[in-house]
C-alpha cells in the first residue's frame, strides 16, 4: 500500500457505468467557436503515441480527445468547456492549454 | 517610457466572477477609475458551480443587495447529506425556521444569471466592465513591478498602478508571474460536472416536499454517488429546475480512467435519485475545476502592484462547499487595499501586504487554516465516504427490519459489520484523523 492508493476500481463498479453519448450532452451547450485558432493543442504527438493509458480519452468531460489511426491524439477543441482538466491531468504535461480569444469558446446560458 | 496615449486607470481587475466584481464594486464606490476585463461574452459566461450562494459575504460587498433584486433561484430552507448505497439511502437533513429569513443566508443560483447581475452593480457604481477580452500577460516595469496588462485586443495595453487577479482556477497569469509555482497536481483539484434539468416550478416543489419557490433544498451526497471514491455529488433545487452533479478529485478520474459524464449518468439513474428527475429536460451540461489544495499550497497573494483573489488563489473551503463567499470577501479586501495604496501612493508588496493581514483576520484565511489538514485527510482515507455510506445503509436496514429474533443479535450484527469492513482500529484512526482535520 503506497499512500493508501494501492486499491483500484472494483470491476463490478466499472461495469455499472452506463454508456453515454456525449453529443447528447453537447446539444444543450452554447459555443462561439474560434475557427481561426485552436486553444488546446498536443505538444508532441510522439509522447501521446507512447502513452500507455491515454487517460485524457476518458477524463475529459466532453471527449475533446480522440485516438487517431497512428495512436496519436486528435483535439476537438470546438467542444471544450475550458475546465483545464487536461492541462493538469495529462500525466505527461503534453497538453498546451491557453484561454480562447476574448468572446470565443463556451458561453453558459444557465451556468 | 509607456505610450502617453495608452489607456490608464486607477486599477485593473482581471476576471468578472465573484472576487473580481467584489473588488471592482469596492474600488468604484471609493471613487477609483476601475476597469474590469472579462474574457467571456458577458461576466458569468464562463462561470459554473454547483449552485449555492451565501449572502453574508455579499452583504459585506453590497449591504443593500436585496433591494437590488438579485436573480435568486430559491432560498435554501433545508440542507444536509445523503449517504447513498446501491438501492438505498440514509438521509441526514436539517430544516429550520432560522433558514426562513429575508434575505436568507443561502440561495441557489444559476451563474449565467447571477454574475451578470452582480457585474451590473459594479457598472452602476461607475466601474467599466469590458467583456470579450482576454488578458494574455501582465506588463511589468524594469524592476518586475506590475504596471498593467496586455489583452488580445488590437493596441490592447491597459495601465494601472495595481492589478487584481481574479482569473479563476485556471490561474495562468498568477503562475506566469511566479505567484503560484506551477499548476496544482490533480490530487488537489476536483473536477465537477453538472446538468441543469428543467422542470415546472410546481413539480420541483411537489417532488421535494416544498411549499413553493420560497423553499428550497441543498443536498450533498456521498458514497455510491461517486462509486465510493473521494468526492461528492449534489442535488440543488432551482426555481424551475434541478442542478445535479458529481465531483471527484481529478486524480481519481485520471487514475481509474473514469468518464465524468458516465459517473453523473450513473448517479442520475440511481433508483433513489431517478424519480426526482423524471420527465425533466436537460437544459445544460458543464464542467469546472475546484481548487482544493488548502491553506498550505495557496499561491502568494501579494507582489509589487498585484493582488490575487478567489479561485485563482485557491480560496475554497471544500468541506463546507464554500468558495464564492470567500472570493467575495477577498475581492472586497483586495479592493480596500487598493484604495489604501492609492491614498498612500505606495503600491509595493510591503504596502499591499495589508491585504494578506486583512484576510488573516477574516474567516477566509481562518477557515482555510483550520481545515488545512482536511485535504490530506481525504487523500489518506479514500475509503472514508464509500465504506461508511455502505455501512450506515446496511445498519439502518437491520435496525428498521422486524426480525424474528432477539434485538441483541441484530445489534451484534451491526457491530460485526463495522468490525469486518473497517475494523475498530481503523474506525478509531479515521475518527482521530477527522477530528484533527476539523480542528486544524
Amino acid at each position: 500500500m503506497k499512500n493508501g492508493h494501492a486499491w483500484t476500481l472494483d470491476p463490478e463498479q466499472r461495469a455499472s457505468l452506463p454508456t453515454v453519448n456525449v453529443d447528447d450532452l453537447l446539444v444543450a451547450v452554447k459555443y462561439y467557436v474560434d475557427e481561426a485558432r485552436a486553444h488546446v493543442r498536443i505538444r508532441d504527438q510522439a509522447v501521446c503515441a507512447a502513452c500507455a493509458q491515454q487517460p485524457c480519452l476518458a477524463f475529459c468531460p466532453v471527449q475533446v480527445f480522440a485516438r487517431d489511426a497512428l495512436g496519436g491524439i486528435t483535439v476537438g477543441y470546438q467542444a471544450c468547456l475550458e475546465c483545464g482538466s487536461c492541462r493538469i491531468g495529462c500525466p505527461n504535461a503534453n497538453v498546451d492549454w491557453q484561454l480562447p480569444r476574448g468572446g470565443y469558446g463556451v458561453a453558459y446560458k444557465f451556468g | 517610457m509607456p505610450d502617453p496615449n495608452a489607456q490608464r486607470y486607477d486599477a485593473i481587475v482581471v476576471g468578472g466572477g465573484p472576487a473580481g466584481v467584489s473588488a471592482a464594486i469596492t474600488m468604484a464606490r471609493e471613487g477609483l477609475e476601475v476597469i474590469l476585463i472579462e474574457r467571456g461574452r458577458f461576466a458569468g459566461a464562463k462561470n459554473f458551480f454547483g449552485g449555492v450562494m451565501y449572502t453574508r459575504a455579499l452583504a459585506e460587498v453590497l449591504p443593500d443587495f436585496q433591494a437590488r433584486k438579485p436573480p435568486w433561484e430559491r432560498p435554501v430552507t433545508e440542507q444536509g447529506y445523503w449517504m447513498l448505497a446501491p438501492g438505498s439511502v440514509v438521509r441526514f437533513m436539517h430544516a429550520s425556521q432560522a433558514y426562513r429569513q429575508d434575505p436568507a443566508d443561502a440561495y441557489t443560483v444559476l451563474r449565467a444569471r447571477f454574475d451578470p447581475w452582480f457585474a451590473q452593480q459594479a457598472v452602476d457604481l461607475g466601474a467599466l466592465v469590458v467583456p470579450k477580452t482576454t488578458v494574455v500577460a501582465l506588463i511589468e516595469d524594469a524592476d518586475g513591478r506590475v504596471i498593467g496588462v496586455r489583452t488580445d485586443r488590437p493596441a490592447g495595453e491597459v495601465f494601472a498602478p495595481i492589478v487584481i487577479l481574479a482569473e479563476g482556477v485556471n490561474n495562468l497569469l498568477t503562475q506566469r508571474h511566479g505567484l503560484a509555482k506551477a499548476d496544482l497536481p490533480p490530487r488537489f483539484v476536483a473536477l465537477s460536472v453538472k446538468q441543469y434539468i428543467g422542470l415546472p416550478a410546481k413539480e420541483v416543489s411537489a417532488r421535494f416536499g416544498l411549499a413553493g419557490t420560497q423553499e428550497g433544498l441543498a443536498i450533498d451526497i456521498f458514497g455510491d454517488a461517486t462509486l465510493g471514491l473521494p468526492g461528492t455529488a449534489f442535488l440543488y433545487t432551482d426555481k424551475a429546475g434541478i442542478s445535479i452533479g458529481v465531483g471527484l478529485l481529478l486524480e481519481e478520474f485520471v487514475k481509474h480512467g473514469l468518464p465524468p459524464y458516465a459517473v453523473l449518468e450513473r448517479f442520475k439513474r440511481h433508483p433513489i435519485v431517478a424519480p426526482y428527475l423524471e420527465g425533466g429536460e436537460a437544459l445544460e451540461y458543464g464542467a469546472h475545476l475546484i481548487p482544493e489544495q488548502g491553506y498550505d499550497r495557496m499561491p502568494e497573494l501579494v507582489a509589487d502592484g498585484v493582488l490575487v483573489a478567489g479561485d485563482a488563489a485557491g480560496m475554497v473551503d471544500a468541506l463546507h462547499r464554500e468558495g464564492t463567499n470567500l472570493a467575495m470577501l477577498a475581492g472586497k479586501l483586495a479592493g480596500e487595499t487598493a484604495v489604501m495604496a492609492h491614498r498612500a501612493g505606495d503600491f509595493s508588496a510591503r504596502s499591499l501586504g495589508h491585504y494578506r493581514r486583512a484576510l488573516e483576520q477574516s474567516f477566509v484565511l481562518k477557515d482555510l487554516k483550520q481545515y488545512r489538514r482536511m485535504t490530506d485527510f481525504l487523500d489518506r482515507s479514500p475509503h472514508f465516504m464509500g465504506t461508511y455510506s455502505g455501512l450506515v445503509n446496511d445498519a439502518a436496514l437491520r435496525y428498521f427490519t422486524a426480525h424474528d429474533r432477539p434485538k441483541r443479535e441484530m445489534e451484534r450484527e451491526i457491530v460485526g459489520l463495522l468490525r469486518d469492513r473497517r475494523g475498530f482500529f481503523g474506525v478509531a484512526q479515521d475518527l482521530y484523523q477527522l477530528v484533527r482535520g476539523m480542528r486544524g
